[in-house]
């Protein structure tokens, strides 16, 4: 067929596509997400960029793919200079993404999934109609040719995760592209799946395409990248070759000689009885054997990287998804299937990790959101009014130091940071025992992080026993006074702050599935 | 709001009204313009007559509010009305003989108003438990109950309601027509339901956001169902009103009531995405339809161009609440 003679031509051309970057840099606002990097990935390798948090690895795939344009420097491809303006730029210069979120539609048929938008035509009784034929056989060969044996005629919705992650990599390729960006294309997978996409993977290297590999995950680097960029606070740190490197080394760039977070001087935490113990939980597929005690007054933190486990073993005790085995005991007591008003009642609280979509009703005012799970406690017999109000919100107000304004406007009005202290302050207001913060700390501004954390130690000091989740591992460190550390849906070891450092830290969550 | 905003709408009182109160002032307007053009609008007679049409859509659209606040619909209502009014007046005919008219009729409302709640509880559960959208439950009620109703009568007025019976709907108390009463009871009600109970409090963050409201330990379902069980109460309240009026009960009657309920509703500014609404402003939505309806009856439009206009009113409505949105 002639589609697939332009294709390899276009891939034998792509062995000479140099990308380069020159002194690109990029700010926003008074920070400097990426300062001057410099560096020319060679084509046809797999290039992963590593780097913590915010190094600004994510700032560099985005310029590369046109969805925010460089402050200063620019990049060349195959020697010539790219000026992207939208997306749509870099997809017609042969730059494909492939996103960490699917963007497949699951009530359509993989064929259709892979041709959206440019179904090829054909012309029978004189109409335009969708040439299902051809579709689908072209669907087939794309499929064939990256060794997988997948029928085009199946719903998306009927894929596992991984199975959708290659669909989608097989939608990018149809593109014919030059350069391809896989932004944690595994965080989602299952060990095999991970297998069959490095298959994939290995297919379009040899085939000359130049990948960009964004990963946390460390044994993942030496198993498929040729090379590994390594970015600290928005420089370039250095590249090396995968094969003259080993993990220490890598860690040691990511974070440099500094390495110990700032700590606040720890309070002695006096282990009393268990507020909260976890014994043996398990939800198949998402983590298993989860077993720990927590004392009133400790932090107790969760390390692990994004995809490990954390926010769904915090949602299966709060009781907001369903566990299958083991149990959950609060103040001794055994919590049997367990839902978010029981475990409300018996004294948890949950600040959910996406606070627009779970944690806040936008639309209602501040007041309402503030008293929304405490209205048993402020309305005995079901008769709420503003008065009785008053109290709760104004010592929420006061305490957390939300910045509000009228508290009867809506809460989408509130800055992130405020908005997170609204959580915080809801469930304050129910006097819980425990609470499981799931990120509090995330999209919030530096002055609203130290407040939050400085709120949660102070609750603490109170006798509030609090479980922490961040994906900030320095956040972990510092805030939590016991670490846990969970990878594939399991702890794995658990830490002293005091007694460990940053890279330690990292090493221990990225170390990978082991083998 | 900040700061700014409060200080400009001191400074300009008179476009803060029109901004908080649009549908007030259009109503304001339109009573005005029939006052002044409509012959025989602003008489006592006429008066009270719009008063006990729009009783008996306000009492439902009140409980719909709650529904469609709660981020559901009810497609069932007027169904609701006539089956509601079919079974009083089965029992009225049935059982009259043997246990005397007001027992027969007090039996057959509470039947009644059982039904319209195990209906309305019904279709929250099929919601919860196999995920069928209350759109399709109701939409499958509308036509079943519409059914249902013709197979109680036969399909002939049941017209044998005792004497007394016809006060409910037609009669008057202190010169005001009884419906009226049942109305503002269930405004006042309703009003204070929304407004300061921990269950209307619910009924607005389930619809805002219902993962955030069951993460705050909100039995969503059950707050779900109890405003769905409300409103087939209210139905059935309104179907007895009725059937008392026209003295009889009658399987076609309120066929199509749902969506002059859904359209006061919407009317008054409430949102059919769920979590914004006011009882209130569906009080000005019905009384706005009433007097509509009423007042083209007057100038002797025509009832094919009242379709027409009552149409360009409900998108009217909408459009002028998205548009104050943006302003907002």
């Amino acid at each position: 067929m002639h589609r697939m003679t332009t294709t390899s031509a276009r891939m034998a051309d792509a062995r000479s596509e140099r990308l380069e970057f020159r002194t690109v840099s990029k700010r926003f606002g008074p920070t400097l997400a990426l300062d001057r990097f410099s560096h020319a990935f060679e084509p046809g390798r797999v290039h992963a960029l590593m780097g913590k948090n915010g190094s600004g690895k994510s700032t560099l795939i985005k310029i590369l793919a046109g969805a925010i344009a460089p402050s200063a420097g620019d990049f060349l491809i195959g020697g010539e200079v790219c000026g992207f303006h939208r997306p749509q730029d870099a997809f017609d210069a042969g730059v494909v993404t492939v996103h960490q979120e699917l963007s497949l539609v699951p009530g359509l048929t993989i064929g259709e999934n892979i041709f959206l938008g440019r179904l090829p035509h054909i012309r029978r009784f004189g109409l335009s109609m969708v040439d299902w034929a051809d579709l689908n056989r072209r669907a087939g060969d794309l499929l064939h040719e990256m060794g997988l044996d997948l029928d085009p005629l199946r719903l998306v919705s009927s894929l596992s995760v991984g199975q959708q992650q290659v669909v989608e990599i097989v939608k990018a390729m149809s593109n014919e592209p030059r350069i391809l960006l896989l932004d944690e294309p595994t965080s989602a997978l299952a060990t095999r799946e991970v297998k069959q996409l490095f298959g994939l993977i290995e297919r379009l290297r040899a085939r000359g395409v130049t990948m960009l590999y964004i990963t946390h995950r460390m044994s993942e680097l030496f198993e498929i990248a040729d090379t590994c960029t390594v970015l600290r606070d928005g420089a370039h740190v250095g590249t090396v070759e995968m094969a003259g490197t080993d993990h220490a080394k890598i860690v040691a760039m990511m974070f440099g000689e500094a390495a110990h977070a700032r700590r606040p001087p720890r309070r002695a935490v006096t282990r009393g009885k268990p507020v909260l113990q976890v014994a043996g939980l398990q939800r198949v597929g998402h983590f298993h054997d989860v077993s720990f005690d927590l004392h009133a007054g400790e932090v107790l933190g969760l390390a692990g990287l994004l995809g490990s486990g954390r926010t769904e073993i915090l949602r299966a005790i709060f009781g907001a998804d369903a566990s299958d085995a083991g149990s959950v005991r609060l103040h001794g007591r055994e919590v049997r299937g367990a839902t978010p008003r029981q475990m409300c009642e018996a004294g948890l609280g949950y600040t959910p990790e996406n606070r627009k979509e779970e944690g806040l009703v936008q639309l209602l005012p501040t007041a309402d959101n503030l008293c929304m799970a405490s209205l048993s406690r402020i309305a005995p017999h079901h008769i709420v009014t503003r008065a009785a109000e008053a109290e709760p919100v104004r010592r929420q107000i006061h305490d957390l130091s939300i910045k509000c304004g009228d508290p009867e406007n809506p809460v989408q009005s509130l800055s992130g940071g405020n908005q997170q202290k609204v959580v915080i302050g809801k469930w304050m207001n129910t006097e819980p025992s425990v609470i499981l913060f799931d990120e509090p700390s995330r999209g919030v501004d530096v002055q609203a992080k130290r407040q939050i954390f400085d709120i949660i130690w102070q609750k603490a000091a109170d006798g509030l026993a609090a479980v922490f989740v961040s994906t900030e591992l320095e956040e972990v460190l510092e805030v939590s006074d016991r670490i846990l550390v969970i990878r594939d849906g399991t702890i794995v070891g658990e830490v002293d702050p005091a007694a460990t450092t940053l890279t330690e830290l990292y090493r221990l969550c990225m170390e990978g599935p082991t083998q | 709001m900040s700061v700014e905003d409060a200080g400009a709408a001191a400074v300009n009182p008179i476009s803060r009204l029109v901004k908080s109160y649009p549908m007030e002032l259009i109503l304001l307007v339109l009573i005005l313009f029939l006052v002044a053009t409509a012959p025989g609008f602003a008489s006592l007679g006429n008066i009270l007559n719009v008063l006990r049409t729009v009783a008996m859509l306000g009492i439902i659209a009140f409980g719909m509010t709650a529904v469609i606040i709660s981020g559901e619909i009810d497609l069932s209502v007027g169904a609701g009305v006539a089956l509601a009014g079919c079974i009083v007046a089965w029992f009225a005919e049935t059982l009259s003989g043997r246990l005397g008219g007001a027992a027969a009729v007090t039996i057959g409302f509470l039947v009644a108003i059982g039904v319209g709640f195990a209906l309305g509880v019904f279709t929250g559960k099929c919601r919860q438990l196999y995920r069928v959208p209350t759109f399709i439950t109701t939409l499958a009620l509308f036509t079943t109950l519409r059914g249902v109703a013709n197979l109680i009568t036969g399909g002939f007025p049941l017209s044998n309601l005792p004497s007394g019976f016809g006060f409910f709907g037609g009669g008057y108390l202190l010169g005001i027509p009884f419906p009226v009463y049942i109305f503002a009871a269930t405004f006042v009600l309703m009003h204070f339901l929304m407004k300061f109970t921990s269950f209307g409090r619910s009924v607005y963050a389930v619809g805002g956001n219902l993962e955030a409201a069951r993460l705050s330990g909100i039995d969503v379902w059950r707050v779900k169902s109890l405003t769905l069980g409300l409103t087939g109460v209210l139905t059935a309240i309104s179907g007895t009103l009725i059937a008392s009026q026209i003295g009889s009960g009658i399987g076609t009657t309120a066929t199509g009531m749902e969506l002059d309920v859904i359209a006061a509703v919407i009317i008054g500014g409430t949102s059919l995405m769920g979590g914004t609404g006011r009882i209130w402003g569906t009080l000005v939505g019905v009384i706005f339809l009433g007097c509509i309806a009423n007042g083209m009856t007057l100038l002797n439009v025509s009832e094919y161009w009242q379709y027409v206009v009552r149409g360009a009113i409900i998108l009217g409505a909408v459009l002028l609440n998205q548009l104050l949105e943006k302003v907002r």
